[in-house]
């Protein structure tokens, strides 16, 4: 088989359309700073990047604890809703940082939710004075925290899982104690998938856009936007993401170490499942309010300040077009997550028959836009294309570039492609190698085609795994912010933009309602996905 | 001149620099032939198997079946096309597919002509109680009879089995090693078997190659392997005895003899033409000296090891050669460590192999 076949091409192009944001903030920085650039860099910039590593630090921590701690306890112990519990806390990945944000406003502002109660069980007085304002980095570390420490949670328990009830006996027969055991052995070999779960909180961290926005904290990526939207500034947009892409490219190269490291931690042959301690009361009563302040605080909270406001203000079931923004998260989910099932289908299959190291490479360098944060593949997107609708309008004369790329579904389309497609490739190329070459290879001798092996055999082996990817493409676009935001065409609503321009206008009443709809949505698909999370085999 | 059903002319095999064969020239004359190519684990063996298979290209040379070139330098018929079945040696059963269903993939390329009785397979490899399950419930043997199922019912012209029964119960493996054979003579069906247990090459094949140091140092039926190595290598590699330095005292007559200081005449046929007088290294297997408690030839025992049927005693001579030999373990008689060890005299070996 030549080295330029189709499948070097096929993905050529994909790495090609995926490096665009990076080429596109990597190549602004060569270019002149404007005079904005030069006061910013002497007045708010080492704010944006001293906010910004505020919020990181704090975030880091409390994900740390709050992750880790859960994933110890539902791993190791019985105790009262422990199996509960094990699935539950990652609900929280269906309320968006955002969300949280609202409901934390919601609750402690001036005669707000905290008010009500109080006023409820108390009688009326001013209580306002009383009532902590859980805003500004403060309020942003916390929504930030609650909402992605599941991440943590997850990578750790399955860890825990995997980690092999010999080593927690060899440790016992050498006489360690129970606190012994956890630091000298279930932690330092759970440390990999801890230290990429703490890498993927701070990537969604310093790319979190909605949360500080709302709570006007001046970050890097607020000062992205506010140059691209306030100041019509593009290059300088580009050159602050520049400094936040380093910082983002550095930590997802340990997230990328982290995971080859966790790999070393699977369970080989003697593989022994840990055998869960039944916890004394005392014990299981601190395991079991442990869990259930994370699981309130995450998930039920925000919930319910949700549902309360959408019942007190039922005027916005009428005001909000419901049917309309279902029908358009649907579509783009349905759209967006079958083009990049099917292309990462093509591009993996592509790789595995021709075994050439060159797409090998050419597949890794595409899946680098899953640590571009949405706003700076958002700015870059409109940079990119808006240089090259000026090109060709100079020297094609066709003017329907920008058009076509910019406010449109088709571009809106394109860039989740860009900002998904390693979430894609990566969830079937997981699939794909646990199919053994000689399998493959099997089917040809039975005088079966590449295709039919294909058809036969690859199709019904990743068909579980197919309906997962779906399922959390679909997550991922629905809580999406700051592309749908900045790309969408004009009046194209989804839950997530409904939400926050409802919330930057100061009408949080209004935003419960669609960000009812995200959350419900969101949980429906964190159920499904959760049954091949938290099973045994994936 | 007839031509015979698989050709490999002056076959260069190739996986990387350590796995490669070369020179390889192989004739399996008759249909129903049964091959085992033999060698230590990473020799290439399998590179060979993937190779007549389609599964990689050939090097150099020629590969022909039934007369018809499937590979070379400048033709390559692709696996789907050979009508070759390869059971691998690690599962490659269908993960997504029931045991029965992965057999009657078999069945699909012999068009449901096969004139293999699936069920008759099923009988004789044991399988019948996993049938509906699915492979990553089975264990590694039950997968590894599942994939030869499969071969076998897919009527190949030719078939290869890749350490077929490595992981496979030793209770079992007997029983359905014979079965297999006697399968696979049943139905006329050529095979080459790879293997690095010669007990399962000798007792399987019909004619078995020893592969060593990249290269097929010896085609032959098995018993010639075993009792006339053609070389050092193929006998170290055998490991069924020791070399000792004698003398060849008498070359000329229809008995043969060689001299050794300690164990003195030694008879028999002499493999090879070595002049009187000339100094070889004589191969003494386990097997060769027999033991006799009244003999005058007496040497040290410095070892004994219990194996079941046979005691092997190690024995040393005073020059410091250490000889095994057998002896039957319902032998009353034992020796301890340190003890005189009688052994039979005149020494009579049927053949001499001697380098």
């Amino acid at each position: 088989m030549s080295k330029y076949n189709i499948w070097f091409f096929s993905s050529l192009t994909v790495a090609l359309i995926v490096a665009l944001p990076i080429l596109t903030v990597f190549s602004s920085f060569f270019l002149e700073t404007s005079n904005y650039f030069s006061v910013l860099k002497n007045t708010f910039l080492y704010d944006y990047i001293f906010n910004s590593f505020t919020i990181l630090f704090f975030v880091l921590i409390i994900t740390f604890f709050l992750g880790v701690t859960a994933a110890y306890f539902v791993s190791f112990y019985e105790f009262p809703l422990s199996n509960f519990f094990s699935w539950a806390l990652i609900l929280a990945f269906a309320v968006p940082s955002y969300i949280f944000a609202f409901s934390i406003i919601a609750f402690f502002e001036n005669y707000g939710t905290a008010f009500s109660i109080l006023t409820y069980l108390f009688g009326e007085n001013n209580y306002n004075p009383y009532i902590p304002k859980l805003d500004g980095i403060f309020g942003s570390v916390l929504s930030i925290s609650f909402s992605l420490f599941p991440y943590v949670y997850v990578l750790t328990r399955s860890s825990f899982f995997y980690q092999s009830n010999n080593y927690i006996e060899v440790g016992q027969n050498l006489g360690l104690s129970e606190k012994e055991t956890l630091f000298k052995i279930i932690l330092p070999s759970a440390r990999p998938a801890i230290i990429a779960g703490l890498a993927l909180v701070a990537m969604e961290t310093l790319s979190d856009f909605g949360t500080v926005a709302f709570f006007n904290v001046s970050t890097l990526t607020t000062g992205i936007y506010n140059s691209w939207l306030s100041f019509d500034d593009l290059n300088s947009a580009n050159q602050i993401s520049f400094i936040l892409l380093v910082f983002i490219l550095v930590l997802f190269s340990i997230e990328i170490y982290s995971r080859k490291e966790a790999k070393y931690h699977q369970p080989g042959r003697g593989f022994k499942p840990i055998q869960k301690i039944k916890l004394n009361t005392k014990r299981s009563l601190l395991a079991t309010a442990f869990c259930s302040i994370v699981f309130f605080i995450s998930f039920i909270f925000p919930v319910s300040q949700m549902i309360y406001w959408t019942f007190k203000f039922p005027k916005y079931f009428q005001d909000i077009d419901l049917l309309n923004i279902n029908l358009n998260t649907l579509y783009l989910v349905i759209l967006a997550s079958l083009i990049l099932v099917f292309v990462s289908l093509v591009i993996n299959y592509g790789n595995r028959i021709s075994k050439s190291k060159i797409l090998n490479y050419l597949t890794n360098f595409s899946i680098s836009g899953y640590a571009i944060p949405g706003i700076i593949l958002a700015v870059a997107f409109i940079t990119f294309f808006s240089t090259l609708s000026e090109v060709v309008s100079n020297n094609l004369n066709f003017k329907l570039t920008k058009d076509l790329f910019i406010g449109s579904i088709f571009g809106l389309i394109l860039a989740y492609f860009i900002r998904f497609f390693s979430l894609s490739f990566n969830g079937i190329k997981s699939s794909y190698e646990k199919i053994n070459n000689s399998i493959d290879e099997s089917a040809y001798l039975l005088g079966y085609t590449k295709v039919k092996t294909f058809s036969t055999i690859h199709i019904p082996h990743l068909k579980n795994n197919i309906i997962l990817i779906i399922v959390l493409i679909s997550l991922e676009i629905i809580k999406e912010l700051p592309i749908t935001m900045i790309l969408r065409p004009f009046n194209f609503e989804t839950f997530a933009t409904q939400a926050y321009v409802f919330a930057s206008q100061d009408l949080l009443e209004a935003a419960a309602l669609p960000s009812l709809f995200l959350i419900g949505w969101a949980t429906i698909f964190i159920l499904f996905a959760s049954r091949y999370i938290l099973s045994n085999k994936n | 001149m007839s031509k015979a059903f698989l050709e490999i002319r002056n076959g260069n095999f190739f996986a990387s620099d350590k796995n490669k064969v070369t020179n390889v020239n192989l004739v399996v004359e008759n249909r129903g032939e049964i091959v085992s190519l033999l060698g230590p684990s990473g020799v290439g063996k399998t590179t060979i198997l993937r190779t007549i298979a389609g599964l990689q290209k050939i090097h150099s040379g020629e590969i022909k079946l039934n007369g018809e070139i499937i590979s070379s330098d400048k033709i390559h018929i692709e696996p789907e096309k050979r009508n070759i079945a390869l059971s691998f040696q690690d599962n490659s059963l269908f993960p997504n597919y029931k045991v029965i269903d992965n057999i009657n993939f078999g069945k699909k390329r012999s068009n449901g002509n096969s004139s293999f009785k699936t069920e008759e397979i099923i009988k004789i490899l044991h399988i019948e109680q996993i049938l509906n399950k699915y492979p990553h419930q089975i264990s590694a043997g039950e997968a590894q009879r599942v994939s030869l199922a499969r071969s076998l019912v897919s009527k190949p012209n030719l078939l290869l089995l890749d350490e077929p029964f490595s992981n496979i119960d030793q209770n079992l493996k007997e029983e359905i090693q014979y079965s297999v054979k006697r399968l696979i003579k049943k139905f006329n069906l050529t095979t080459i078997i790879v293997t690095h247990d010669s007990y399962e090459a000798f007792s399987l094949a019909d004619k078995c190659g020893v592969i060593l140091n990249q290269e097929l140092k010896q085609f032959d039926v098995p018993y010639n392997v075993h009792h006339e190595p053609n070389s050092i290598e193929v006998a170290k590699f055998l490991n069924k005895g020791v070399f000792i330095d004698v003398k060849v005292v008498n070359s000329d007559c229809a008995v043969h003899s060689l001299r050794h200081k300690e164990l003195g005449e030694i008879r028999g046929k002499l493999l090879g033409n070595f002049p009187s007088g000339a100094n070889v290294k004589l191969l003494l297997q386990p097997e060769d000296l027999i033991h006799d408690d009244q003999s005058k030839l007496k040497l040290e025992v410095v070892d004994r090891k219990f194996r079941g049927t046979n005691f092997v005693y190690t024995l040393k001579t005073e020059k410091g050669e250490q000889i095994p030999v057998f002896v039957h373990s319902h032998h009353i008689h034992q020796h301890e460590r340190s003890e005189k060890f009688g052994i039979k005299t005149p020494i009579f070996i049927d053949h001499l192999v001697c380098f």
